[in-house]
This record gives structure tokens, C-alpha cells and sequence, in this order.
């Protein structure tokens, strides 16, 4: 079985470009990629593919398509397969309902989250509903990683993330600290991993290359590959691909959260 | 490049629901216990129906804050209260689409409070276009459980195929909207039709009737080899039946043998069994096979239960009586060349919770006319 990976935290954190540079840099180690954007903005596999938008599934359900797996799979950098979910005009239907009809779809039609090594759901940044949880409910999810800041709202949303982990009875495979240049940043998001169970797997420092090959469309593993930041992604990559016990997390109440944030 | 599906065309009238098309297979899997997960009116009418026939149904009555929260713990009281009251041998939990479209997982209760009876969960809410969908899913997941074979889900799945079809070809889904018509009135169809049999005219006697409501409708083909036999034609009438009990899900195996004991102690005679009683979708090809071979040169044919199942191929020059228990279904049977057309009104409610043959009105009717021959 692949392993099947999410990757949560708070909106605008930068999930999205985590996920891509970890999914590049995994597929220059020579594995079988697949990344799955589940956020109906459908930006998750962009930089994948030189800047290009893919239809998503919810397109092609709308314009009531017969979706095939060749509809919905596109090769990117260094054959990753990239798949957008996609979701209802902002305001209209049901976006939550959206990715549970698409998950059940690709359970039936495709090849792509079974003939991999690894698959990498990058989920929305708020869990508003049922249906964002549907990869990890499907069973289509085994590890879940927390990224985050050392900021208190961005960890506030990743503890809150771990109260529905442990809900859901999902391990914690690690957190990863994304750099927005805080105070005693690394320490506060160690810190945190502790208490919640787990460990800070990478602290990913804040570097203006990241935004510059996005801009560009590219990852930094394919546009900037000897940038030291090229480096930290291609080092978490190894640390995800190793064998890791996760554990459930045990969420911590705010007065702490807050404490912890005056390191 | 992807590939467009055609698109379906729009039907307006109100149609079978897919909750319950798995309900009712639950019940034909003899499933004691079924849990809806979702609002106390979703599917009343026929959960209520089912109870006569010995299947329980309850709710979890999700309401506003299920909806808003989840009813993961409502359902996990409910499967609990069920085993402790009912003591079931099987349950199933079905869906619904308040609880579908909030994403809850019916498995996730059964895997807290873990029974040591089959469940069978089906994941179905009533947005499908063919009610056949709730079938399919609520035998995937009984196949799943292994309380039915490989074979038998492929069976199945293959007749229901055929029903879709025979419904979007004759049927409820033929038409963007189809009027409700209580059909010809019953004295006047079976003046007409005791006269031909008068005259000494040949005539088929067709049962193609879709699983219990057998029970109803074969009350007809009885009635009709009755009044023939008294007036002294009862050698003139072919009788073709749907009542092989060697097929299908316990129930409609059951079913059908009650059905032909109580035709036989009756004195009624089959000629000819054409299937069984899930095989009305397809019957209809074995007797027009038969009629083709034995008798096509018949003046008239009594057809009741589905009878638009049934090819016109040799019986298009027979004067054609059909019995149906669709208001909707009046109007394509005409379209279709049926030249009487009468409805048994709510017929599939009386046919629930029986063993024996139900009385029918159009049966009652002809057996009045000729009460003093």
C-alpha cells in the first residue's frame, strides 16, 4: 500500500507549497508521486505543472462529463500525478458534499492513489464540514502532518486540527514548522509537537525564493534545485518517506497555547 | 478527450425513491432491523408499510442540530437500543440525503459499538435517477457482508438493468411528465372481456408481477380461469405465470410457492411458469418466446402486474387487457397498443404482511358478473 499522506493547517500557511516541493522533491528520489488538491480553489498541483490549471473533477461534473481517470490525472514535474478536486462557485452548493462524491469516484475509477508510493491530500485549511474530512473517513489517508507557524493563531488552528484527529482517531505523523520569521519560532512549534505527541519534523526558514518560482509556476526542487531552501524541502521529504510511528494527538487548552507563544 | 454523457432527459412527475428501493431489498434479505439515518419523516410512508410484513424500521430523527453537529451519536444510540430491544439477527442502516450530504459515515457506529450480528450499511440518499441504484447498493453491501453469493448479486444486478430499461422504454421514466389515470372502469372492461370468452375466443392469462404484489394480482388471472371455467370455456385459456420459486432472495422464493399453492388448491392450472418473481423484467421475453411458438394466433390476452414488460411482437393482433397498479403507467400501456387498461388503486400496500392471495376489485368484479351464469 502507498502511504497516504495530508497535510493540514491553517489557511494561507503554506500547505499548498509544502505539499508541491515535498511532492517534487520525492519523485527526484525516483518515487511514484500523486498529489490531490482537495481545496475547491484547485491551486495545490499548479507549480507541478509549469504554471498550468488543470480541469478538476468538479468541473467535469458539472459540464456533465463521463470522467474517465485520463480526464482528471496530469503527468507534472517528473511524472507526478497531479489531480485537482476542485468545488462549487464560492457561495453556491456544497463544496463539503463535492469532495465526498470525488473521493468516491476515485476510489472506483483510479489507478492513481493504488500504483503509487506516495499520495499527498492537500487539504483545505479549515475543516468546516463532514466533507472535508472524507479522504481520512474513506480510508484513503494513513499519516497526517501539521504545518504551521510559531505564531499563536496559526498554532491555535493546528491544535484545533489535533482535536479532530483525535477525534477522528488519525495518529499525528509530525508537524512542520513553515518560518513567518516569529519570535523564538523554532523553539514555540518543538515545543508544541512535544506536548501534543509528536515532533517537529522541519523548520522550513522563510525565503522570498519560494514566492519567486511560484510566481514563475515552478517548485523550488525543479526551478531553484542547489537553493538551500531546495535543500530543507528535500530533507523533509526523506523524513516523511522514512518509517515513522504516528500518534494520536492529544490537543492542548488555550491558556497553554497561549503560554507556549511567550517562549 | 473527455467524453460528454448524453444528457438525460427531464422527468417531472414524483418517482420511486432509491431510500426505499433498499429498504425493500433489506426486507428481501430478511433483514429484522432497519436503522434510517436521517430526519423521523424521510420515507414514513413506506417504513411504515414494511412493518406489516414484519421487518422493524426506525429513525435516528436527526433534526437541526444533527444536521448543523452530525449524528454520529444518534445512530450509535439507536444500533444500540435496537440490539438490547429487538434482538435482531440482522440489522441494516441505510441513508439518507440529509445524512449523506453532511458526510456521515454509517460504518464508523457500527465499528464503536461492534454487534455480533451482520449489518448491512447502505450509503444511499435519494438522488438517483433509477431507484434501481438503491437496489444495487443495498445488495453490493449485503454481498460485501456475505449474506448473498457472487452469482446471485450478478443475477440481480443484471435484472435490474433490464427494469431500468423496461421503464424508460414503457414505464414511469418514458416521458417528461406522465398524468396520473385511474385507467378504464373496471364493469365495463370485464363485460367486454367475459363476452369474448363467451363468443369461445382463445385467450391468454399472463401473471408478470413485480415480487408481493404477486399476491394481489394473481388474484386476476385467477379470477379470469374461474369465470372461463364456468361458463364453460375454461379449456380456451392459456394461463403463464412468473412464479418460479427456485430463484431469488428467500422472500420472493417463499412468496411465489405460497402464491402457486394457493392457485393450485384453487384449481387453477399453469401452463406455463415464464420466471420469477424478481424475473418481471425479463418474463415477459420467455412468454412472448412461448406465444410466439404455441400461440400467436390467440384472439385476447389478459396481462397483470407489469404487463409493459411485456413485447408486443405476437400479441400485437390480440385484444389486450392489462391490469397495473400505476396511475402513470396508464397512459403508455394505450401509447403501446393495450386496448383495456384498468388499475388496481393501492395495491401494493395489501399485499404486504400476507401469505395468501388478496381479493382484487377487477377479480371481485368478474366473479360478480357471472355470479348467476
Amino acid at each position: 500500500m502507498p502511504k497516504q499522506i495530508a497535510i493540514y493547517g491553517k489557511g494561507g500557511i503554506g500547505k499548498s507549497s509544502t505539499a508541491s516541493n515535498v511532492a517534487a522533491a520525492c519523485a527526484d528520489e525516483g518515487y511514484r508521486v500523486t498529489i490531490i488538491g482537495c481545496d475547491p480553489k484547485s491551486d495545490s498541483s499548479i507549480t507541478l505543472l509549469q504554471g498550468r490549471r488543470i480541469p478538476t473533477i468538479m468541473d467535469l461534473m458539472r459540464e456533465g462529463i463521463d470522467i474517465k481517470e485520463e480526464d482528471i490525472v496530469f503527468k507534472g514535474y517528473k511524472g507526478v500525478k497531479c489531480l485537482e478536486i476542485g468545488g462549487p462557485e464560492p457561495g453556491i452548493g456544497c463544496a463539503g458534499r463535492g469532495i465526498i462524491v470525488a473521493i468516491s469516484l476515485l476510489k472506483k475509477i483510479s489507478r492513481a492513489i493504488e500504483d503509487t508510493d506516495l499520495v499527498i491530500y492537500d487539504v483545505p485549511g479549515d475543516i468546516v464540514c463532514g466533507g472535508f474530512v472524507a479522504p481520512v473517513k474513506k480510508g484513503l489517508v494513513n499519516e497526517a502532518y501539521v504545518l504551521t507557524s510559531g505564531e499563536y493563531m496559526p498554532l491555535y488552528a493546528a491544535n484545533n486540527i489535533c482535536k479532530g484527529l483525535s477525534r477522528l482517531e488519525m495518529t499525528l505523523n509530525g508537524v512542520i514548522c513553515n518560518s513567518r520569521g516569529a519570535l523564538n519560532e523554532e523553539k514555540i512549534v518543538s515545543e508544541f509537537a512535544k506536548e501534543v505527541g509528536s515532533q517537529l519534523l522541519a523548520f522550513i526558514p522563510k525565503d522570498v525564493l519560494v514566492q519567486t518560482c511560484e510566481r514563475d509556476g515552478y517548485s523550488v526542487i525543479e526551478k531553484a534545485p542547489d537553493s538551500q531552501i531546495a535543500a530543507v524541502y528535500r530533507k523533509l521529504a526523506k523524513s516523511i518517506m522514512g518509517k515513522r510511528e504516528g500518534k494520536i494527538p492529544v490537543p492542548l487548552d488555550d491558556s497553554r497555547l497561549r503560554e507556549l507563544t511567550r517562549i | 478527450m473527455p467524453v460528454k454523457k448524453e444528457k438525460e432527459p427531464l422527468i417531472m412527475h414524483p418517482r420511486p425513491s432509491s431510500i426505499v428501493a433498499a429498504l425493500y431489498t433489506l426486507r428481501d434479505l430478511d433483514t429484522d432491523v432497519v436503522i434510517l439515518h436521517g430526519p423521523p419523516g424521510c420515507s414514513f410512508k413506506h417504513a411504515r408499510l414494511l412493518e406489516e410484513d414484519g421487518m422493524r424500521v426506525v429513525t435516528t430523527s436527526l433534526d437541526e442540530t444533527g444536521f448543523v453537529f452530525g449524528g454520529h451519536d444518534a445512530l450509535v444510540e439507536v444500533l444500540e437500543k435496537v440490539i438490547e430491544r429487538f434482538n435482531p439477527r440482522r440489522i441494516g442502516i441505510v441513508g439518507t440525503c440529509a445524512s449523506m450530504i453532511i458526510g456521515e459515515e454509517l460504518h464508523e457506529a457500527v465499528t464503536q459499538v461492534q454487534p455480533d450480528v451482520p449489518v448491512i450499511e447502505v450509503d444511499v440518499h435519494a438522488g438517483y435517477r433509477d431507484n434501481t441504484k438503491g437496489v444495487v447498493m443495498a445488495l453490493e453491501s449485503a454481498l460485501a457482508s456475505g449474506i448473498i453469493s457472487e452469482a446471485e448479486f450478478e443475477r440481480q444486478k443484471a435484472l435490474l438493468k433490464e427494469a431500468t430499461l423496461v421503464e424508460k422504454r414503457h414505464g414511469a421514466a418514458s416521458k417528461e411528465y406522465l398524468e396520473p389515470n385511474r385507467g378504464d372502469l373496471k364493469y365495463k372492461v370485464a363485460e367486454r372481456l367475459l363476452e369474448l370468452i363467451k363468443q369461445g375466443k382463445k385467450g391468454l392469462n399472463i401473471l408478470n408481477a413485480k415480487k408481493e404484489t404477486a399476491f394481489m394480482f394473481a388474484d386476476i388471472n385467477l379470477a379470469v380461469a374461474q369465470v372461463a371455467q364456468k361458463l364453460g370455456y375454461g379449456s380456451n385459456i392459456v394461463n403463464m405465470v412468473n412464479l418460479d420459486d427456485n430463484v431469488g432472495l428467500p422472500k420472493n422464493r417463499r412468496n411465489a410457492r405460497e402464491i402457486k399453492d394457493d392457485l393450485k388448491e384453487k384449481g387453477f392450472e399453469i401452463h406455463h411458469i415464464i420466471g420469477g418473481l424478481d424475473e418481471y423484467p425479463v418474463a415477459g421475453n420467455t412468454a412472448d418466446k412461448i406465444i410466439g411458438e404455441k400461440y400467436s394466433d390467440y384472439d385476447f390476452a389478459v396481462i397483470s402486474g407489469v404487463p409493459h414488460a411485456l413485447p408486443m411482437n405476437n400479441i400485437k393482433n390480440m385484444e389486450l387487457f392489462s391490469v397495473t397498479n400505476g396511475p402513470r403507467q396508464v397512459i403508455p400501456l394505450k401509447e403501446m397498443g393495450h386496448t383495456h387498461v384498468v388499475v388496481e388503486i393501492d395495491l401494493h400496500p395489501k399485499t404486504l404482511g400476507v401469505s395468501h392471495i388478496v381479493e382484487s376489485e377487477f377479480g371481485a368484479t368478474l366473479r360478480e358478473m357471472v355470479k348467476d351464469a
